[in-house]
């Protein structure tokens, strides 16, 4: 799976947690979840865990801690993915 | 190093069932974390400590990210040490529209947040729908105050306008200063100003459903 559709599945994985749908609808690498999406932060283990139900992949705790940022989450769901890349 | 911070968690916005699950709790919990509930009273719920945990966790954050712009939430770094939670702790609804430090200063859930080499002391206050936390360096809370408040809807804007304008009521009351403002520094902490200029007040906010709060150290 490339970045690009990562990204994409990302998506589904961040829209219950979001209220601004245009600004998801719009995210790229740089996408803040807090700040640009106003996630809340109480919100923020729910997506690792919905992450690794979506991608059937565990997130331990050391590369949860980089999942701050859309371009952190595709890089951690990629290394997950495909861990010799 | 002047800073506070504070966290509220909404309990009736949380899942109970996830909360419970060891896969999700263990993300943001040491096993010695865990092993302090069984040290709290019979009338915590699991998932009330759990977020009592997480709440702290996130206030130390909020403390420390005002000195340290590049810090990272990452929960399971900062570190709970001696939660004591008072064994006549009674859990009541919250039935008012407000809550702040003035109206009592006792039965607080007390506890000590440790990051790297930065160690907070901890108070809580647990109600039936909400828990909220306030850290500070001094363990006497010393010019630090900190409340919250019942908003009549959700919403990301709404709820930053109404915590601004609590914790606005309050500086107010206490400075006796009529022409306050508060705007958002460029890292993204929330700075006083009398008029145009700031003052050296750490102010910090929180919203989770329909609660706002703030804390702020003098």
């Amino acid at each position: 799976m490339d970045r690009k559709a990562i990204l994409n599945e990302l998506k589904k994985v961040l829209a219950p947690y979001t209220e601004d749908k245009a600004m998801l609808e719009g995210i790229n690498e740089q996408t803040d979840l807090i700040k640009d999406l106003k996630i809340n932060s109480a919100n923020l283990v729910d997506i690792i865990i919905d992450a690794e139900s979506q991608y059937n992949i565990e997130i331990d705790f050391d590369a949860a801690e980089k999942m701050y940022n859309v371009g952190n989450c595709i890089d951690v769901i990629a290394e997950k993915l495909n861990p010799s890349a | 190093m002047k800073s506070t911070g504070n966290d509220i968690v909404a309990l009736n916005a949380i899942d109970i069932q996830r909360t419970n699950d060891s896969r999700y709790y263990s993300k943001f919990l040491t096993p010695a974390e865990q092993a302090l509930y069984q040290q709290t009273p019979a009338d915590i719920t699991f998932e009330r400590f759990v977020w009592l945990l997480w709440s702290i966790k996130e206030a130390a954050y909020k403390y420390l990210k005002r000195h340290d712009a590049g810090l990272i939430f990452s929960p399971i770094k900062f570190v709970i040490q001696g939660l004591n939670v008072p064994t006549d702790i009674a859990i009541h609804s919250f039935n008012g529209i407000y809550w702040d430090s003035d109206h009592n200063t006792g039965n607080f859930i007390t506890g000590t947040v440790i990051y790297n080499n930065e160690q907070l002391s901890v108070r809580a206050k647990l109600f039936n729908e909400l828990i909220i936390t306030v850290v500070n360096a001094d363990a006497q809370f010393e010019n630090v105050y900190w409340g919250f408040q019942l908003i009549d809807r959700t919403g990301h804007a709404h709820q930053a306008e109404e915590a601004k304008s609590f914790a606005l009521i309050k500086l107010k009351s206490v400075l006796d200063i009529s022409d306050l403002n508060i705007l958002k520094s460029e890292i993204g902490y929330p700075v006083v100003l009398d008029g145009g200029t700031p003052l050296d007040i750490a102010l910090s906010f929180a919203h989770h459903y329909r609660f706002v709060g703030y804390s702020f150290k003098l």
